[in-house]
């Protein structure tokens, strides 16, 4: 394990804003991290980054205790930040600051031009440019070429492409798993986009309201919730629909319903549902809006949104789809238990 | 941090090496630093006198140009080595309260009082009692220069000496605050009247290009006499004061080749001062 | 309207001419802006950075005073630096009363405020995003401190040019503690003084231009210099 959390908190200004039980990464792997804004994503990516402290817990960079730990990764551990910044200075400087403070004066810019060339941007073109001279994609590649260079240990990303083309974005991305690739770099990534994540990852973590809830694909229901005379909860919806649960904690709670526990067949009629009925269900009427793969598996995730306000994931096994013509744009049914897991 | 503090201690001996150089050069040569009014600079006769006291004794002669009042604040301050204006009362009370020392008379000019070249107040001519009088009873616009100078005090002295009073807060007695020069454009401005050295008046009817909008109006009454002094400051108040070499100032101001330079000296073409040393 | 044409004419003589009051005044302005921009660079640059770069306590109230000095008018400059350097005065042993010196003091004095406040505010408006990301790419201590300069090197540049223009056009101070005197002490400004004092106004105008080319080329020269940074 490169990094050990151990029950970690940590607060702004009175807030409690992460926390974390206990959290293992190993060396070398994948990570995601998707939450909505707010879920503490960066402030996760911060304190891997040892940046800051921690104000309660221990999170332990290759074994080694609090001090040594900040010591050691200063010069292994690198994050790139969401939007794209760069220092008052051409790109040549900027992509060699970090060899020279680390005292690296050697071939200061043949490494820039190879860091360059791994973002996709032309040396020739580029090395000479202003920090001014550039496109918020290409001076997000360009902090990203400055990381690279060093040959992290660790290379932490706080959204990469969010604020950038989808040029820079695909490079950045190629840049990335290159990175792992060819030096064994260990990434955690945090991003919207997690459809790539699911696709390259080894783990996904979701983060709500600053707590890991698990890894895949959760949906998350947030409040408010009315609590109804038979003692379910029921959200209503613009269109009219109704989501009911049980066992809500309090009016403002947020549900978390796993992908797998997501059921969604064709048409507006909740006609062939592959549960079983021994549960209440919640049936919702939507839209088929994406398919796509999580490579691990083979499994396929099938997002459906409801009322044009509310995303539901369902976890759809290959031969379901073989079954039934689930095709986006279509019409479906999403069906889920009434009882499901609450967050307060 | 501590980088810091170290420049900007660096900083601050730069400044103050400086400053030390600066003083010892200034030591080395014989400088003799006076304080002088602006009238008196302004007629140039300093710079045509200096050289050849120069010359005469060695000694370099530099003079700041303020007023009366301030000429006299630095002489009690230490600041200059020898004082020469034109203020014979302030003078003497500078040597009563023991700040100078060596008061000798050396020339004089004099005082005229101009106004415009029609004259409303109709004062052409007239005595200097007779025509301040008229001032005050007519109200007539008058400039004062109201800055403590040489100027000012005679002009004060001329209103007292001649029974008027209690005009300082008169809206037609204007102080402006200012040099001699500065208060005739004001009076030029308002069609008023002042009272000027003869010296400022040669200058300025030849930057009128001899055709001034104000002009000569009272002259030769011997209540304008504007007599010239010069003062050592007191070595007793003063210790660090260069006394001798103000002395030699003073002694040569006096002497005969002086004196001669002084009466032959030229405002644009037209005589300035009487020497009357002693 | 005649004065301007006259100046303006005048100017040019002057310059061509080699007019040596002329030229002893602008070596005299020269020499003290100098020397108060070096002195005043030297101290108020790291004072400004430790203003605008560090919390502590107390820190907004000494922002609040050293914008009030920004206010200081240069005649009650000059009156201070003429009390304590005057012979009655606590450095009066040295003499510097009517000597380049005092004015180069009294204009250090001036300009400082305005280095140490608009650094400040120069290392102020620094991006957060700055520190995060030098420490992330592995600069500490020093490192971080000299490159964050570097980064808000504009505005401790336009803080240099805002002091120096301060220091090039101020008069209160350079008659006070300089005393005007010809050849020594005559600088620009207080020779301006002089003539139109003296009602020779088109003189005056003509200094100023010169003044005003003198103003210009600096501010050609750090124009350049910065384009270059």
């Amino acid at each position: 394990m490169i990094y050990r959390i151990d029950k970690l908190i940590h607060r702004y200004g009175g807030q409690t804003v992460l926390r974390v039980e206990d959290l293992g990464i190993a060396r070398g792997s994948l990570i995601g991290l998707v939450g909505p804004n707010g879920s503490g994503k960066s402030t996760l990516l911060r304190l891997l980054a040892l940046l800051e402290s921690p104000s309660e817990g221990v999170i332990q960079f290759n074994r080694a205790g609090d001090q040594e730990s900040a010591r050691q990764a200063r010069f292994q551990v690198t994050l790139l930040n969401q939007e794209p910044y760069l220092l008052k200075r051409s790109v040549l400087e900027n992509v060699t600051y970090g060899l020279r403070v680390r005292g690296e004066t050697a071939l200061l810019r043949v490494r820039a031009e190879q860091a360059l060339r791994w973002v996709g941007l032309e040396p020739e073109r580029f090395l000479q440019r202003r920090w001014y001279e550039l496109s918020g994609g290409e001076a997000q590649r360009v902090a990203l070429a400055a990381r690279l260079v060093l040959q992290p240990r660790v290379l932490l990303l706080d959204e990469p492409i969010a604020n950038v083309d989808g040029d820079s974005a695909q490079r950045i991305q190629e840049a990335v798993l290159r990175a792992r690739r060819q030096w064994g770099t260990t990434l955690v990534i945090s991003s919207h986009d997690w459809y790539w994540l699911f696709e390259v990852c080894d783990t996904v973590l979701h983060l709500v309201k600053g707590r890991l809830i698990g890894s895949g694909v959760e949906n998350i229901v947030p409040g408010p919730w009315e609590r109804r005379p038979d003692g379910f909860w029921s959200k209503r919806l613009d269109d009219g629909q109704e989501i009911v649960l049980l066992g809500a904690p309090h009016e403002g709670a947020v549900a978390v319903i796993g992908s797998d526990q997501v059921a969604v067949a064709p048409g507006a009629e909740a006609a062939a549902v592959v549960q079983p009925d021994t549960i209440p269900q919640v049936r919702l009427t939507g839209t088929l809006s994406r398919l796509s793969l999580e490579r691990a598996t083979g499994f396929v995730f099938a997002t459906v949104v409801v009322a044009n306000q509310i995303m539901f994931t369902a976890k759809v096994s290959p031969e379901q789809l073989g079954g039934a013509p689930l095709y986006p744009g279509r019409r479906v049914t999403v069906s889920f238990p009434s009882a499901g897991k609450w967050l307060a | 941090m501590h980088k810091f503090f170290k420049i900007a201690a660096m900083g601050l001996e730069l400044l103050l090496v400086i400053a030390g150089l600066t003083a010892v050069a200034a030591a080395q040569d014989k400088v003799l630093q006076m304080a002088t009014t602006t009238s008196t600079d302004n007629t140039g006769l300093l710079d045509d006198l200096a050289p050849k006291f120069k010359a005469a004794t060695g000694i370099e002669l530099r003079w700041v140009a303020v007023g009366t009042g301030k000429a006299l604040e630095l002489g009690k301050n230490c600041d200059v080595d020898v004082l020469l204006v034109h203020a014979p009362g302030a003078e003497k009370q500078f040597v009563a309260d023991g700040y100078g020392v060596d008061r000798t008379q050396l020339m004089y000019n004099d005082f005229v009082i101009m106004g415009p070249r029609n004259d409303p107040a109709g004062v052409k001519g007239k005595k200097v009692a007779e025509a301040l009088k008229v001032f005050a009873e007519k109200k007539v616009p008058f400039m004062s220069r109201g800055d403590n100078s040489g100027t000012h005090k005679l002009e004060l002295a001329l209103w007292r000496q001649n029974g008027i009073s209690g005009i300082d807060q008169e809206p037609w007695y204007v102080q402006t605050g200012q040099g001699m020069l500065a208060t005739i454009n004001v009076a030029a401005e308002r069609g008023g009247y002042t009272l000027t050295d003869r010296g400022t008046f040669i200058k300025y009817e030849d930057t009128m290009k001899g055709d001034p909008p104000l002009v000569i109006l009272v002259e030769g009454d011997d209540q304008l006499f504007n007599q010239y002094s010069a003062m050592a400051v007191s070595p007793a108040k003063c210790p660090k004061a260069q006394y001798d070499l103000a002395k030699q100032f003073i002694h040569w101001m006096a002497s005969p080749a002086a004196q001669k330079a002084i009466g032959d000296f030229k405002l644009l073409g037209k005589p300035l001062f009487t020497a009357n040393a002693r | 309207m005649q004065y301007l044409i006259d100046g303006l004419i005048t100017a040019i003589q002057l310059l061509l001419s080699g007019h040596p009051e002329t030229y002893s005044a602008v070596a005299a302005t020269l020499t003290v802006s100098s020397y108060a921009m070096l002195a005043s660079l030297s101290i108020g640059i790291p004072l400004g950075f430790l203003l605008g770069y560090y919390d502590f306590p107390g820190k907004r109230a000494i922002r609040t005073l050293v914008d009030t000095c920004l206010a200081f008018p240069t005649v009650l400059i000059g009156l201070l630096v003429y009390a304590f350097i005057s012979r009655r005065g606590p450095l009066g042993e040295f003499g510097l009363l009517f000597s380049l010196t005092a004015i180069a003091i009294g204009q250090t004095i001036l300009a400082l405020p305005v280095v140490i406040a608009l650094t400040a505010t120069a290392m102020e408006s620094l991006d957060r995003q700055l520190r995060l990301t030098l420490l992330t790419l592995g600069a500490r201590g020093r490192q971080l401190l000299w490159t964050s300069i570097w980064e808000a090197r504009y505005g401790v540049l336009a803080a240099t040019m805002n002091a120096y223009g301060r220091v090039l056009t101020e008069v209160g101070i350079s008659m006070m503690v300089g005393g005007n005197i010809k050849w020594h002490t005559r600088t620009i400004t207080t020779a301006i003084a002089l003539e139109t004092g003296k009602g020779e106004f088109a003189m005056g105008i003509a200094l100023g231009l010169v003044l005003m080319s003198i103003a210009f080329l600096v501010n050609l020269a750090l124009a350049v210099l910065r384009k270059r940074a």
